[in-house]
């Protein structure tokens, strides 16, 4: 897992990653339903909803299908629609301001590199307003250095 | 078991409350001690300019949420690391990115077969 933490010091989990693709290409595939259908969730999941309001203040009501066959709905919200470089949505519906793992913002920033493209997503666990994420490097720290130690800890007990 | 971003309700509940915990920095750091050793109330406030009354508010959110156990000792009252909250917010979150990864090798697949319209 990497993980950042940009200059205003808000701890946030980063997903990054490069598309052989132009950036219209990949700013297509994120946010044109029947395109997302085929993609979300990966290998062994279907979607067998996918609705997508695509501006700021629109839902996106999707159902996901894992391999099990159970069905999982979804919705989010989006805030920010900038095509081709940024959308950022959070979690909507039920799990709304709950704080935890269910509440989350999401932006994804697409950069053009010629034919290619980088896809950067931040993800903060709690609701946008909210900057202190629950990510702390601190806690990433406690987790990857400690876990070890962690369970040492508990073997011992 | 299958992977899934979205964990269970019960679950979900526990994660809500250890994420929270887990999103002060004061908290953080004491956990951190804690990872270290058992230690008092008083040893864990040493290292910050804050109150014992302000440190116990602390501790009791971190107990809350079952990252932190008292001793029984009356005067001492050892805090204690219960590490596997930690570890259930660690597997959650590695679900997570897992989750993310996979969608992200689908999307690479499907951007390869898409049909690219050439500018110019």
């Amino acid at each position: 897992m990497k993980v950042d933490v940009p200059k205003g010091g808000d701890p946030v989990l980063v997903m990054e990653r490069e598309f052989d693709a132009p950036r219209e290409l990949v700013w297509a595939a994120l946010t044109d339903p029947a395109q997302v259908m085929r993609w979300y969730g990966g290998q062994g999941f279907e979607n067998p909803v996918c609705e997508m309001d695509v501006r700021p203040g629109g839902r996106w009501r999707h159902v996901m299908r894992t391999p099990d066959g159970a069905e999982h709905p979804l919705e989010y919200v989006f805030l920010e629609v900038k095509p081709p470089e940024r959308l950022v949505w959070r979690t909507a519906g039920p799990a709304e301001g709950q704080g935890g793992p269910h509440d989350n913002t999401m932006t994804v920033t697409l950069t053009a590199a010629g034919e290619r493209t980088r896809w950067r997503l931040v993800v903060e666990f709690r609701s946008h307003a909210d900057r202190e994420a629950a990510l702390g490097m601190g806690f990433t720290r406690v987790l990857g250095e400690g876990c070890d130690k962690l369970q040492g800890l508990v073997k011992r007990r | 078991m299958v992977e899934l971003h979205a964990p269970g309700v019960m679950e979900a509940d526990r994660l809500s409350a250890t994420l929270n915990a887990l999103a002060d920095p004061t908290r953080r750091a004491i956990l951190e001690q804690l990872a270290r050793g058992d230690a008092s109330p008083t040893e864990l406030a040493a290292p910050f300019d804050m109150s014992l009354a302000a440190v116990s508010k602390h501790l009791k959110v971190l107990e809350r949420a079952g990252l932190l156990s008292r001793g029984r000792e009356a005067q001492w009252r050892p805090c204690h690391l219960e590490a596997s909250a930690l570890r259930d917010a660690a597997t959650w979150l590695e679900r997570y990115r897992r989750f993310w990864d996979r969608s992200l090798d689908a999307l690479a697949d499907h951007l390869e077969r898409v049909p690219r319209r050439r500018p110019r």
